[in-house]
């Protein structure tokens, strides 16, 4: 599965999204690791089946 | 130089009262000031303390009232486990003046023990950041050739165990934070099962990854260290509450009808491991088989897979954690933490959601290939340590790590040595168990170690 690389620009504004205000040089050092992070995450979206729940499934016995 | 002992030699002659405990620290003492400043394994030596502990073990020892094994045994902690009244820092600008009022549970069990604390040990910032040459203290060196990295993040502990400043310490491993400093400083180390030792106490990483437990350098230490760490502890969510076992009970079975699959895509394709340690895992398997054990082949999901189940898991649980000081803070981190930790937020809820669904489908994967084995043998690390200068940004990305898949699926796994690669340092295996099954892993790699000649070989520099 591929998936669109992010540029600057748009890492900048994620990045702000969370509220982390970053010097255009501090975004432009975290960039080259975004496409190797994005491969990870593509890898993650291969089909499981329905059934597939969360390893941390909510278990009432446990609160 | 006086000889470098282990543990388990160390706790018989100290039962025997042919050794005294505070000779004994004086010279890891000793040791740790002609060495440190070569290899920064420790940030702060408490040697007050430690001769404090030390007189106290032997005045038990004189009494006849040792508590056990641990009894005088010099050791020091990971800087990420809290130590009541002694500065703790994560090895993070952040930390720099942090003094916790509290042990973390571990430290406070060892402590009951009877060991010596002598410090606290350099870690990767936070223990995920390194190595990093713009934090207040320079990054721990391996004492095998001190031009090369120990892996991380239990690089002091490592570093220190190899070198012999101390005869064990403490690691935590979220992704392979215990196994890889132990692999490339050519000892052992253990990662027990998820939820066996506490983690209350200790600076998290990634909640549902964090790991703690010992380095040292045998596997029978490991045992010992072990033995004093694991336990219930209602104040870590994640700690069982069962009966520990003897963690030594098995040591000297030997691998007589011992059922080991062997990953072999993991080092062999998913990441090439070097000849040496493919060599190293070869023989090994052929050392078990000639002792009775039966071998086969298995095959998992491709190791990316585990890789980036737990690397997503891992970095978003730690960003959840440090965003607040990262909007306040961000330049006080050291880059390769902030810069790594900074990804995850370009993890959407769905990407979560799915790391943790498929995180279930390896676990099941992991529990259906064990059923019918003891223990899985793989590769710790791809090979001997690179040069620390050249230990890149982005390289804990890049290629699968053989040491996440048992963080992701929280079986426990070990690292021991199996020799030397063309470079004069060490190469290791990894042995794997199922849930609780650390006394059969212990047994396994106990016999593998000492059939092998690997212990009798220490770093130049620690003479």
């Amino acid at each position: 599965m591929s998936t669109p690389a992010i540029d600057e620009a748009e890492l900048g504004r994620i990045l702000a999204r969370n509220r982390l205000t970053l010097t255009p040089d501090q975004v432009r050092a975290i960039l080259p690791g975004a496409p190797i992070f994005q491969q990870m995450i593509a890898r993650l979206h291969a089909p499981l089946p329905r059934e597939a729940e969360p390893a941390l499934t909510f278990n009432v016995e446990q609160c | 130089m006086p000889e470098i002992l282990t543990i388990a030699e160390a706790a018989r002659r100290i039962s025997a009262k042919q050794l005294s405990p505070v000779e004994l620290t004086r010279a890891h003492l000793e040791r740790i000031s002609r060495l440190n400043p070569q290899l920064n394994a420790f940030l702060l030596v408490t040697e007050e303390r430690a001769l404090a502990d030390a007189a106290a073990a032997e005045a038990r020892q004189m009494s006849g009232s040792l508590r056990g094994r641990l009894d005088g045994i010099p050791i020091a902690h990971k800087d990420i486990y809290n130590t009541a009244g002694i500065r703790t820092t994560a090895h993070s600008r952040l930390l720099e003046h942090n003094v916790p009022t509290r042990d973390a549970h571990t430290v406070k069990k060892w402590a009951e023990a009877g060991t010596v604390l002598l410090g606290k040990l350099a870690t990767h910032e936070f223990a995920f950041g390194g190595p990093s040459f713009d934090l207040p203290w320079p990054p721990a060196r391996n004492p095998w050739n001190t031009e090369h990295f120990t892996a991380g993040s239990s690089s002091g502990t490592g570093a220190a165990v190899a070198a012999g400043l101390i005869l064990g310490g403490t690691g935590s491993d979220t992704g392979g934070s215990i196994r890889g400093p132990a692999a490339l400083c050519g000892i052992a180390g253990i990662k027990p099962t998820y939820g066996l030792s506490s983690r209350a106490g200790i600076l998290p990483l990634a909640f549902s990854l964090d790991h703690a437990g010992p380095l040292a350098w045998t596997v029978e230490d490991c045992a010992l260290l072990l033995q004093g760490m694991a336990g219930h502890d209602p104040e870590d969510p994640a700690s069982v509450n069962r009966s520990v076992p003897d963690f030594t009970a098995e040591l000297g079975k030997g691998a007589k009808g011992l059922r080991i699959g062997v990953v072999r895509h993991f080092f062999e394709t998913d990441h090439p491991a070097s000849d040496a340690t493919r060599k190293g895992i070869d023989d090994a398997l052929n050392f078990f088989r000639q002792e009775g054990a039966t071998v086969r082949d298995i095959t998992l999901a491709p190791a990316a897979d585990y890789h980036a189940v737990g690397y997503l898991i891992m970095i978003t649980e730690a960003f959840t954690l440090h965003a607040p000081w990262m909007r306040e803070r961000f330049a006080d981190y050291g880059e390769l933490f902030r810069d790594r930790v900074a990804l995850a937020a370009t993890v959407s809820g769905p990407d979560l959601v799915q790391a943790a669904r498929r995180r279930r489908v390896l676990c099941r994967e992991m529990a259906a290939a064990m059923e019918n084995l003891d223990v899985i043998v793989s590769a710790s690390q791809p090979g001997e340590a690179p040069r620390i200068a050249d230990v890149a940004k982005w390289a804990n990305m890049e290629k699968p790590s053989f040491t996440m898949p048992f963080n992701v699926t929280g079986f426990p796994a070990i690292s021991v040595c199996t020799g030397f690669g063309e470079g004069g340092l060490p190469v290791s295996m990894q042995l794997a168990g199922k849930p609780f099954s650390e006394p059969t892993l212990f047994r396994a790699a106990h016999a593998y170690e000492s059939a092998m000649a690997w212990r009798a070989r220490r770093p130049a520099m620690a003479g």
